[in-house]
């Protein structure tokens, strides 16, 4: 039973682990998506409100122009992000409904706050 | 240094939490010896893990893009949820049972599996948020490098440390049972907090349909974008705003390890 038990968890990580490398190219089309930068700077996030409309994929640019290393961080938009000072990087935003999405630097959690309206 | 500290204190809590649940584990039966060089192995293998990744989202555009990375930091905790679930399993399976087996030299396949998977678990442990810890700490080295941050995120890490420490030892202070009880609902909140962090990212990379986005919405509770609410999100997988998806796993987990797991009996050794 145990031994089982094993080779199913064995199992079920190798093939995870092999999805990663045959799925990771599916966002492949990031490049074309709307575009919305962020830029962290001094422990806050910059602009501290972007607009985007429902229901579209889009993805934010994340530009880190502070000293210090940051963590773009969302669990309502199920994404985290550290970036070493200087760095730049991006995460694709699923399509959302309608609201407000709140995402936050956490690594300057009391500053870098930033919200997302969708209408 | 407040900052600091909280950081460095999150960041390591959960390896130490795992690894000084593991140690306690291994030290309280002389008989497990064996698993000492795996545990310890495991820890090498994830700090080296760790300097992998924070290199990797340090030079994001090199060698491996961003969204593979994404995809590896979705899998990595559900394969720690896996991981601990079979190590609770074990454990409880061979409550009395691994001293007898070892020394009649019966280890048996299963048993060596376990060891890996001990080996598998603290490596990962160390490496998903080590490489977070790497990075912020590099960033405040290089930028804005002061005597607070350094003391803050020392603090932090010894705090950290102390949560090891105690559990480490802990079968000694406290019954054997009493211990095994309170790690035992530890490694599984846990466990459930992995989960729904894995699942949730898949939704997040579209791979997982959300079945209800959100599922339901509890912000005005608790906000998990808080200090405090991330805090309870990181160590039992609460969400304000949670997918079906991830709830529905979650609460397929719990039925598992409230229905089957716990209630297990030691397996039954031959007189």
């Amino acid at each position: 039973m145990t031994l089982r038990f094993s080779a199913f968890v064995g199992l079920v990580s190798a093939a995870l682990a092999a999805a990663v490398f045959l799925l990771a190219p599916a966002q492949a089309g990031a490049a074309e998506l709307p575009a919305y930068t962020v830029v962290a700077k001094n422990g806050r996030l910059i602009p501290n409100i972007l607009n985007v409309p429902a229901g579209v994929r889009f993805k934010i640019v994340v530009r880190n122009e502070g000293r210090d290393a940051i963590e773009f961080e969302s669990l309502q938009l199920r994404k985290e992000k550290v970036l070493a000072p200087g760095a730049e990087s991006f995460v694709v935003i699923a399509p959302l409904k309608p609201g407000e999405y709140d995402f936050f630097d956490e690594f300057h959690p009391d500053t870098g706050r930033s919200r997302i309206v969708v209408k | 240094m407040g900052n600091a500290l909280f950081i460095v204190w999150r960041e390591t809590i959960e390896a130490m939490l795992v690894i000084g649940i593991l140690h306690g584990w291994l030290s309280a039966r002389p008989d497990a010896r064996a698993g000492f060089p795996w545990l310890w192995g495991g820890i090498a293998a994830g700090l080296g893990l760790a300097l992998f990744l924070a290199v990797t989202i340090m030079d994001i555009q090199s060698w491996v893009s961003a969204n593979a990375l994404e995809w590896f930091q979705a899998v990595m905790p559900l394969v720690a949820c896996g991981l601990i679930f079979q190590m609770v399993w074990w454990m409880r399976r061979h409550g009395a049972g691994l001293k007898k087996e070892l020394e009649a030299g019966m280890e048996s396949a299963a048993d060596r599996a376990n060891w890996l998977g001990i080996a598998v678990l603290a490596a990962v442990a160390v490496g998903r948020e080590g490489a977070e810890t790497v990075v912020f700490l590099y960033g405040a080295v290089k930028g804005s490098a002061n005597a607070d941050i350094a003391l803050g995120s020392a603090t932090g890490f010894l705090l950290a440390l102390a949560a090891y420490w105690l559990l480490s030892r802990g079968s000694r202070f406290v019954s054997w049972r009493a211990f095994f009880r309170v790690t035992e609902v530890m490694l599984l909140l846990l466990g459930g907090a992995l989960l729904v962090d894995g699942a949730e990212k898949l939704v997040g990379l579209e791979a997982l349909p959300p079945l209800a986005d959100p599922l339901w919405n509890t912000a005005f509770l608790l906000d998990d974008s808080t200090r405090a609410g991330g805090l309870v999100a990181a160590f039992t997988g609460y969400r304000a705003a949670p997918s079906g998806m991830a709830y529905a796993l979650l609460a397929v987990y719990w039925a598992l390890a409230l229905g089957v797991l716990l209630k297990l009996k030691p397996m039954r050794r031959k007189a």
